[in-house]
């Protein structure tokens, strides 16, 4: 952008002395910007940089039950984790669970997502609506909807058992399953969001090329469209793994004690037992996990199909 | 083939919106206990609200705490947007990466976080922390709308205004801030829902003399079968839909999550 930004003193300023007075512009200008970006700054390095740095430094800390006096620098919070089953099953879970929410996310986001794109402009515009403003809507009340129709002979037990698919109800609430539905219910949209944004930019004359050329939509779907909106699968994968791997909300309601995801380790750790330093270290394990996953998954995606990430 | 594409997209519009429908549906029920399909229909579970105390003064406090927590993200995030926008400042990437980053940690670690952080300070449970820790959640998305709305700023116009002889404070005022009234006021708006709705941090900030509504469904969901939570929950909806309605008058709802989240 360029500098336009009003300073009185160069109303006057004549060519020659332009060059001196400039230097002093660009100085007073990077202070004002400086100036104006302090406040932001200072609360976002005191109220966020700090804190994060803070409790990293607390996970290399070890204390014995709540006596502090004996605390000791050590990787002993990470050992822990990585050598007791219980926490490795709760690892575990969460990827499970993560990855089956990101399964559903993408049968149901993809097709939507594609409607969405040969759709005309007036109908996509209620499709995004549609498909974006549960995500302004409070999580717990998305949960709860989910919660009346899981719950033990509610409507999709007693659906299922009248069809005859089942004699006896389901286990759906406070387990796996209802932790996955309520979690690919709440980032489907994401999902969608990012396969659609993709296909709005696939330049529709390939496809047209496609069918001339004599290929079945079949054909034109899986040899054009399909991997020319692979950068948005794999955003809308990212993201929803992602975002699975760290909820809290949706398995304390939909999985409860039964389904002890890490996320749910954590809130245990340091709000019900205080153990700080052991619940900073899970929770810089979980950020890890997720990060190592998620890079190595859009690496693999990346090096294989080239032509299409740029 | 199409046929395939838009069954499934029927059903998955279904399974996205099904439990709006339920929640509403199940508020109506005449029964002591939430249920889909309503048995009859009644409005008790919406009059005996106002009944119940903790759910008044938790709506109370969501709004107020969320009126704040939008009003200093905007505030903030409008200075330092207008300081990012208009001044060519090294390294401004980095400066617009570092003031969003919050979007990047999971609200559940910045919750345990913070009250691992608060506690030595005595933040912790206390009103302070908590608008705080919802200011950190809430300003990324006031900067990012703040960007967007000046992205298209056309700086002539405040040169005009100051050769015409009007102070900087003139210029703000009179031209500036009415170009980007609409990106601060949807920022505005975000921030307050992103604030309303948020669970997972205010978990971690709050007392239990202060609960926001969405602490307060959550625990009462998790303690017992309270048909109140069905019709406070469906409150929730009509609320979010006055948002929704007015966010797709003045911004697009499906422009708020697109691009690079």
């Amino acid at each position: 952008m360029e500098n336009l930004g009003y300073s009185p003193d160069q109303k006057m300023s004549t060519g020659f002395k332009l060059a001196p007075k400039r230097k002093v512009n660009v100085f007073r200008k990077y202070m004002a910007a400086m100036l104006l970006l302090a406040p932001l700054l200072l609360f976002i390095l005191a109220f966020f940089v700090v804190p994060m740095i803070y409790v990293f430094y607390l996970s290399f800390i070890e204390v014995e039950g709540l006596d502090v006096s004996n605390a000791s620098y050590s990787i002993g919070n990470y050992l822990t984790f990585f050598t007791d089953p219980y926490f490795l099953r709760s690892l575990w879970m969460t990827i499970k669970v993560s990855v089956y929410a990101v399964i559903i996310a993408l049968i149901l986001g993809y097709p939507i997502a594609l409607t969405m794109a040969k759709s005309s402009a007036r109908v996509r515009g209620y499709l995004t609506l549609l498909v974006a403003s549960p995500l302004l809507i409070s999580v717990v009340v998305r949960n709860f909807g989910w919660y009346l129709l899981l719950v033990p002979n509610g409507v999709i037990d007693q659906f299922l058992m009248g069809i005859g698919i089942t004699d006896s109800p389901l286990k759906l609430l406070f387990s796996v399953p209802g932790v996955v539905i309520g979690l690919a219910n709440s980032f489907l949209p994401f999902m969608v969001l990012s396969i659609a944004t993709s296909l709005y930019n696939i330049d529709p004359s390939l496809e047209k090329a496609s069918s001339i050329i004599g290929a079945s939509p079949l054909r034109t779907f899986f040899t054009v469209t399909l991997p020319l909106s692979l950068p948005g699968v794999v955003a809308g994968i990212v993201l929803v793994f992602s975002m699975s791997m760290s909820s809290y909300v949706t398995p304390a309601l939909m999985g409860g004690a039964n389904v002890p995801v890490l996320p749910i380790v954590i809130y245990e750790q340091i709000n019900t037992l205080f153990r700080w330093t052991f619940g900073s270290a899970i929770s810089y394990i979980l950020l890890g996990v997720t990060l190592i996953s998620v890079t190595i998954f859009s690496r693999i995606f990346e090096r294989k199909f080239k032509e299409v990430f740029r | 083939m199409k046929g395939v594409r838009i069954t499934v997209t029927i059903i998955g519009l279904i399974f996205l919106l099904i439990p709006l429908i339920v929640t509403i549906g199940a508020s109506f029920t005449t029964a002591g206990y939430p249920t889909f399909p309503p048995k009859g229909f009644s409005l008790q579970w919406y009059e005996k609200i106002l009944d119940r105390p903790e759910y008044m003064d938790a709506f109370f406090n969501s709004v107020k705490f969320a009126f704040l927590a939008a009003f200093f993200s905007v505030l903030l995030g409008t200075i330092a947007g207008l300081a990012l926008a208009k001044y060519d400042v090294p390294g401004k990437t980095f400066i617009v990466s570092l003031l969003t980053s919050p979007l990047t940690i999971p609200h559940l670690v910045l919750g345990a976080a913070l009250l691992i952080y608060f506690t030595p300070m005595l933040l912790a449970g206390k009103p302070t922390g908590f608008l705080i820790a919802h200011i950190v959640i809430c300003v990324p998305y006031a900067i990012r709308f703040v960007l967007t709305g000046l992205s298209g700023f056309d700086y002539t116009l405040e040169r005009a205004g100051a050769v015409l002889g009007a102070n900087p404070f003139v210029v703000f005022w009179k031209i500036t801030l009415p170009i980007i009234r609409p990106a601060i006021l949807s920022g505005a708006m975000f921030a307050f829902l992103i604030s309303f709705d948020n669970v997972t941090v205010s978990l971690f900030m709050v007392s239990t003399d202060m609960r926001t509504l969405p602490l307060e469904l959550f625990f009462h969901m998790q303690d017992s079968y309270d048909p109140m939570v069905a019709s406070v929950s469906s409150i929730v909806i009509f609320i979010s839909v006055i948002f929704i309605v007015i966010f797709e008058k003045i911004y697009g709802v499906g422009k708020l999550f697109g691009g690079s989240h």
